[in-house]
């Protein structure tokens, strides 16, 4: 089967070789673990190794913050908005709503204008905004990633999570649910040093590797380790080590 | 007024490039709508409503909803109906494109912010 590839050591042998085409994939983390710098990799990558276009759709940040921490990694994002590559469209989950469901609208035009088939949507949390109700929510979301689909675009959507270190609140499962891929960013303290772990919890129609790997961000961008070892509980925040739950298990005190 | 007829302003503007200071007569005649346009060279490719693109701004919906409706009267912005909303984005054409980029360029000198400033102090003679 054919696979988009993010371009990120590490990360697309996790995903038996790359998001499937055409796919939401649904990136979630606390600040500052790596999910905007995934999302860039993902769309700087397609535009040099595969010559796919993409579309960076952001809700939060400026464009001009995206063009200076993309030059941080050596990519020259104006570059590739000037070679009609790259656009860094700025907007809110309420007109891109609005603007997807309209035959010719805004997004519609930009894919076609660029040829794009990839899009970084950050962040996704930004639709929590138009406080709808759940249900209302939850159709929004998914006529949003749904018409991403139609547009053939491979989406990667951020996703915030507030809990910094330790377990994280429970999310949305609507989130979950509507995407076809699920990967996790955590922060985990391993003696009195703070790291970051990356965890493919759920890849539709695909295996996928289940490990739970080490991650850090270089002068490259994104890197995914090998596995921690000798560590469980890593997701938690605070891994134990397995020589101590097996103690804890299994001797008398 | 000196021995040419001038007055300070018309002294001050005499060596500016001709097409910005006809953009600065036409167009910009407040700060609001010369931090607009700096706003949208700076994120070419904003699409947002008047009510969002002031929050981006750091201003006020009431003080940007009429320049943003004037500097699309003048062709900078674009102005679109998507459903019950109205949505700004910077024009495609590629001329007025270049005379931004000229514009915001050419206020990142001193001398012609200056003059520009007072421009719009002063007000369109």
């Amino acid at each position: 089967m054919k696979r988009v590839k993010t371009g990120i050591p590490g990360l697309d042998d996790m995903l038996m070789g790359g998001f499937l085409p055409k796919s939401a994939n649904l990136v979630e983390g606390a600040p500052g673990t790596g999910k905007t710098t995934l999302g860039m990799q993902f769309i700087y990558h397609g535009i040099v190794a595969y010559d796919e276009p993409g579309l960076i759709l952001t809700f939060e940040e400026f464009p001009q913050q995206y063009y200076r921490d993309a030059e941080s990694f050596g990519w020259d994002f104006r570059q590739l908005e000037r070679n009609d590559q790259l656009r860094v469209v700025m907007t809110s989950p309420e007109v891109s709503k609005a603007g997807l469901e309209e035959v010719g609208g805004r997004i519609e035009q930009l894919v076609r204008e660029i040829g794009a088939k990839r899009i970084l949507v950050d962040s996704l949390s930004h639709f929590e905004r138009l406080r709808e109700k759940p249900s209302e929510l939850r159709r929004t979301t998914y006529g949003f990633v749904n018409s991403l689909k139609r547009e053939g675009l491979t989406a990667v959507l951020t996703r915030e999570s507030l809990a910094l270190l330790g377990d994280a609140e429970a999310s949305d499962d609507t989130f979950a649910f509507m995407v076809d891929s699920y990967i996790l960013l955590r922060y985990v303290e391993i003696e009195s040093v703070v790291r970051k772990a990356l965890l493919v919890l759920k890849m539709r129609g695909s295996d996928h590797d289940k490990g739970i790997r080490q991650c850090e961000i270089t002068s490259r961008g994104l890197e995914v380790l090998s596995p921690f070892e000798g560590r469980e509980g890593i997701m938690s925040g605070s891994p134990r080590r397995m020589v101590d739950s097996f103690v804890q298990a299994f001797v008398k005190r | 007024m000196d021995e040419l007829g001038m007055d300070l302003t018309g002294r001050l503007m005499a060596d500016m490039d001709p097409r910005l200071l006809e953009f600065l007569r036409t167009t910009i005649d407040s700060f609001v709508k010369w931090d607009l346009i700096r706003f949208f060279y700076e994120n070419p490719y904003t699409t947002d409503t008047a009510r969002n693109i002031a929050r981006y701004a750091g201003r006020t919906d009431e003080a940007i909803r009429k320049d943003l409706a004037e500097l699309a009267d003048n062709g900078v912005l674009e102005e679109n109906q998507l459903g019950d909303m109205t949505v700004y984005s910077l024009t495609g054409d590629p001329e007025m494109r270049e005379l931004l980029d000229d514009f915001v360029e050419a206020s990142d000198d001193r001398e012609f912010r200056v003059k520009a400033i007072y421009h719009i102090i002063r007000g369109n003679p």
